[in-house]
This record gives C-alpha cells, structure tokens and sequence, in this order.
C-alpha cells in the first residue's frame, strides 16, 4: 500500500471531523447544536466503518445512532424548549475539580492501554476485501450462537428500561 | 480501456440516466400530474393555460419560484435555516443508487447490472438515508424560531420514528424471503418462481398485511396526506416549512416529491417483483430495455396512487396517527413476520 493513498485522505478527513465535532459537542451552549455536531461525530465514525470494510456497521450506525436515538434527543430537547445555557458562575469547585480530574484519568488509561496494545497489521484493509455478501448471515448466526446469552441479556436490559420510562411516565400523570 | 475506468464510466453512465430520468422527466411531470389530477378529482380542469394541456405549467411554477425573494425571518437561525432544506434534499436524491432499475443489460461487451450499486447492505442504505431526512424537517421547524414551525418540526419526528419501526419490521420479512439484504437480489427472488403453484412469487402475496404497513407507513414517511400532519395547512399554517420562501422552499417541495418517487420504487421493488414480468422471462437486449419499461409502469402506478389519495382522504388527527403506527401496524409487522418465518420454514415460498 503507498504512504499516501487516498483511503489515507478519508480516513484523516473522517477522523478530524469526528474529533473537532465531539469537542464542539461538549464546548456548545445551544443544547440542538450540540445534539447535531454528535451527528456529525456519528457520520465521521460510520465512514471509519466503511474503511475498515464493515458497511453493515456504517449503515446500523447511521440508521440507529444517528437516524433514530439522537432524532428522539432533538424531539425531547424542542419539547422541553430548552434554551442557550446561562454562562458558568462556577458555584460548584469541588464537581468541576472532580470532573476533571475523572477526565484525566479516563484520558490516560486509554492512551496507556492504546500505546500498550499490540502493533497493528500495517496498512489498512482494502475496500476491494469487502467481505462478500455472506457477511451479515454470518453476523446473525454469531448473534444466536455463540453471543446467544449477551444478545438476550441486551435484549432483556432494553426491555426493562422501555417499561422503567412507561411506569414512570404513567405515575407522572396520575 | 483498463477494467478500473470502464467501471467509473459505467457508473457515471448509470448515475446520469437514473438523474435524467428522475430529475428531468419524472420530477417536473409529477407537478403537472398532481395539479392536473387535484383539478380532476375536485371536478374542475387545474392548470391548462401554460403549453398544450398545461404540460409546462412545472416550468411555470419552478420559474416562480427562482424568481421570487428569498426571506429569511430575523430571529430565524441562520446558519441551520440555510442548511435544514439541503439535509432533506441529498438524502432524498442519493436514495435512488441501490434501487435496481432494470435486469442485466450487454452492452460493448460487458454485463451492466441495471443499478447503481448493488451493495450488500441494500435497503439498510434506504433506511438509513431517509432517517437522516428527519433532521432537515426537524430543524426547519426549529431555526425558524416560529411556533408553527416549531410544532410541524416536533411531530414530523414523533411521526417519522413511529414508522420507521413498522416499515423496518415489514421490510426485515421480505429479506426474510429472499435471503439477501441485495435489493438486485430480491428482485430475482420474485421474479423465480410462484407461489401456490400458480399466483407470481411476489411478496405482496404471501406477505400482504406486510406490504399494506409498508405503503401506509411510506406514506408516513415522506409526510403526504392522510398523514401530512407536519405542514397541515388547518392548524399551523404550513407546518416546518411556514418561515421558508422562494427556491428554499422549492427544495422542500423537490425533496418531497423525490422522496415520493423513491418510495414508490420501493414499493414496486420489494413487493412488486421490481423489473420482472410474471411467467415471462425477460432476455436479450430488448428483454433488458423491456424490464426497465416494466420497472417504470409499476412504479409510475404507485406514484399515481400517492396522488390519487392525496386528492381523495382526510388528514388524521395526530393520535389517531400515533395509535395506528404503535399500536395496531407494529403489532401487526411483527406478526407479519413471524407468518413470514412460518412459510420459509414450511418451504410454502
């Protein structure tokens, strides 16, 4: 593979606007931007999916992530008619210095375990190694055999968040 | 020619025809349909000045539209008021690339699979597009910074979500069927057999309740009466779009229509048998050109349909809406695949 090819150029591309998308998601005061520069974020990762030939992820990732969970942010931030934030006053030094510090933290254990891990196989998969079509079959037979009890326990997690919010939504009202 | 450019050039023709097509002869003929038969239905002839039968009466009003000011409300977001009707827009026209338009045509010595790109992941793609559409109807009605919009913005996602879910559900038994998310694949499918020994192996046979969810929930989605509740004229004067003026606005009205169109071709795509012809096989050159002509009729039917009921049901009210799609088409989709489940297993299809 040449140094410079042009999956190269999408991968910085995708990379750069899924890292400066996260930050402005975290540095904006306007709660509907910050939901849509997560968007963003979220088509920057799908792209890296498509490079590394994983199309079915991309799409799950667009169709999921970004077409139906952050669609319901949006939905509950406009009801809710949530406005600019008001500038920090910084009434709060401990949870500020405590967050930080969190943040730090996280930051380094990702970074030593990233520099620690194995070499990676030169180079990046090529999109003509696509697997060939038999790739999501393949996914679902996984997915109810050998994942078979994480699957359902996933399954079984949804299901008691979806009654959760419909037990507290209920006792709301009456 | 090295395989490489022959490939590019051959998707580039591809792309050129289903654009051709789509944009210059369907879209603006579509206009000119919807008036005429709007005039039709509500017993008066509709536009019939502009050119023989009002035929250039689109031309007319896209021209209207160019010309006009462009207002931009002085409290709107500008930034995303200016964007919102492109996010809709591109979604809308890069849906028509996993559509198959027709069988495999020989030409200068080489198989040209009639579609686009046949990816592996097929309607996933569809789905995945038409999700992101959401955010431009969400976010008109948002940076305009109106109450009508804002409202139109807010139901348009409760809408579209609710179903999405159905649609998927009924879309996941046809695959079911075919064993492929390829959509060129699900066509060939339909096209290879029958079903009861005598019907077409068209999914809108063994899967009917599946197809009527799918072009109910189509509706839906691409917001056409009965289900238009996000611009419904009574209530919020036009819904997301109220603040949007001049050529903004004609995205709205392009992006609309051309998710009509797309819909349509799904329709007739998953449930239709897309290009084939019953009993008959299509082969040769003229068997190819023949099979987009077949892909053309069912699909301008559907298109047909669209307007036909536009003109002819009430608007819902909007939980009567949100009772249709969560409680009676998403129970009705899963038991629709599991029926689905039950036939392949069986070997019935």
């Amino acid at each position: 593979m040449p140094a410079f090819s042009g999956q190269l150029v999408v991968f910085g591309f995708a990379s750069f606007f899924a890292l400066a998308f996260a930050v402005l998601m975290v540095v904006q005061r306007t709660p509907v931007r910050s939901v849509l520069s997560l968007v963003v974020t979220f088509f920057g990762l799908s792209v890296l999916a498509v490079l590394l030939a994983a199309p079915f992820i991309a799409a799950l990732q667009i169709f999921v992530y970004a077409g139906a969970i952050l669609v319901l942010f949006l939905f509950v931030i406009m009801l809710l008619n949530l406005k600019e934030e008001a500038a920090d006053e910084d009434d709060r030094p401990v949870q500020r210095t405590l967050g930080l510090l969190v943040a730090l933290a996280l930051g380094g254990l990702l970074a030593g375990a990233t520099l620690r891990a194995p070499a990676p196989p030169r180079g990046m998969p090529s999109l003509s190694s696509i697997p060939s079509p038999d790739e999501i079959p393949a996914l679902g037979r996984l997915l109810f055999s050998d994942y078979l009890l994480a699957f359902e326990a996933l399954s079984l997690l949804l299901l008691v968040a979806a009654v959760g919010a419909l037990l507290l939504s209920k006792r709301k009202f009456e | 020619m090295s395989p490489t450019l022959a490939a590019a050039l051959e998707g580039a023709a591809k792309i050129a025809f289903v654009w051709a097509c789509v944009l210059g002869a369907v879209l603006p003929n579509l206009i000119w349909v919807e008036r005429r038969m709007a005039g039709f239905i509500q017993d008066r002839p509709g536009p019939n000045r502009v050119g023989p039968f009002g035929l250039f009466q689109a031309v007319a009003d896209i021209l209207k539209l160019l010309l006009k000011e462009d207002v931009v409300p002085m409290y709107a977001d500008r930034l995303l008021h200016t964007v919102a009707p492109l996010i809709l827009l591109v979604p809308a026209m890069t849906t028509f690339a996993v559509i198959p338009f027709g069988s495999t045509i020989h030409l200068f010595g080489r198989d040209i699979s009639l579609v686009i790109a046949d990816v592996n992941i097929g309607i996933l793609y569809v789905f995945a597009l038409t999700s992101v559409g959401v955010y431009g109807l969400v976010l008109a009605g948002w940076s305009s910074n109106s109450k009508y919009a804002l409202l139109g913005g807010l139901r348009s996602s409760a809408q579209v979500i609710s179903y999405e879910l159905a649609m998927g559900i009924a879309a996941i038994s046809v695959f079911l069927a075919a064993g492929s998310l390829r959509l060129q694949r699900v066509v060939e499918y339909q096209a290879s057999g029958t079903f009861l020994g005598f019907l077409p192996l068209w999914n809108c046979f063994p899967q009917a309740v599946g197809c009527l969810i799918f072009i109910v929930s189509a509706y839906a989605e691409t917001n056409r009466v009965p289900f238009d509740l996000p611009e419904a004229e009574a209530e919020l004067v036009a819904g997301y779009h109220t603040e949007y003026s001049a050529f903004r606005f004609g995205m709205f009205f392009m992006a609309e229509y051309l998710n009509l169109i797309a819909a349509s071709a799904m329709m007739a795509t998953l449930y239709f048998g897309g290009w084939s012809l019953p009993y008959l096989h299509l082969t040769g050159i003229f068997g190819s050109l023949a099979s987009i002509a077949v892909f053309a009729a069912k699909t301008g039917f559907f298109i047909f349909l669209f307007v036909w009921v536009r003109w002819t049901l009430p608007r819902f009210r909007f939980d009567q809406l949100m009772n249709l799609g969560w409680k009676v088409f998403l129970p009705l989709s899963l038991l629709n695949l599991l029926w689905t489940g039950a036939l392949v297993l069986w070997g019935v299809i």
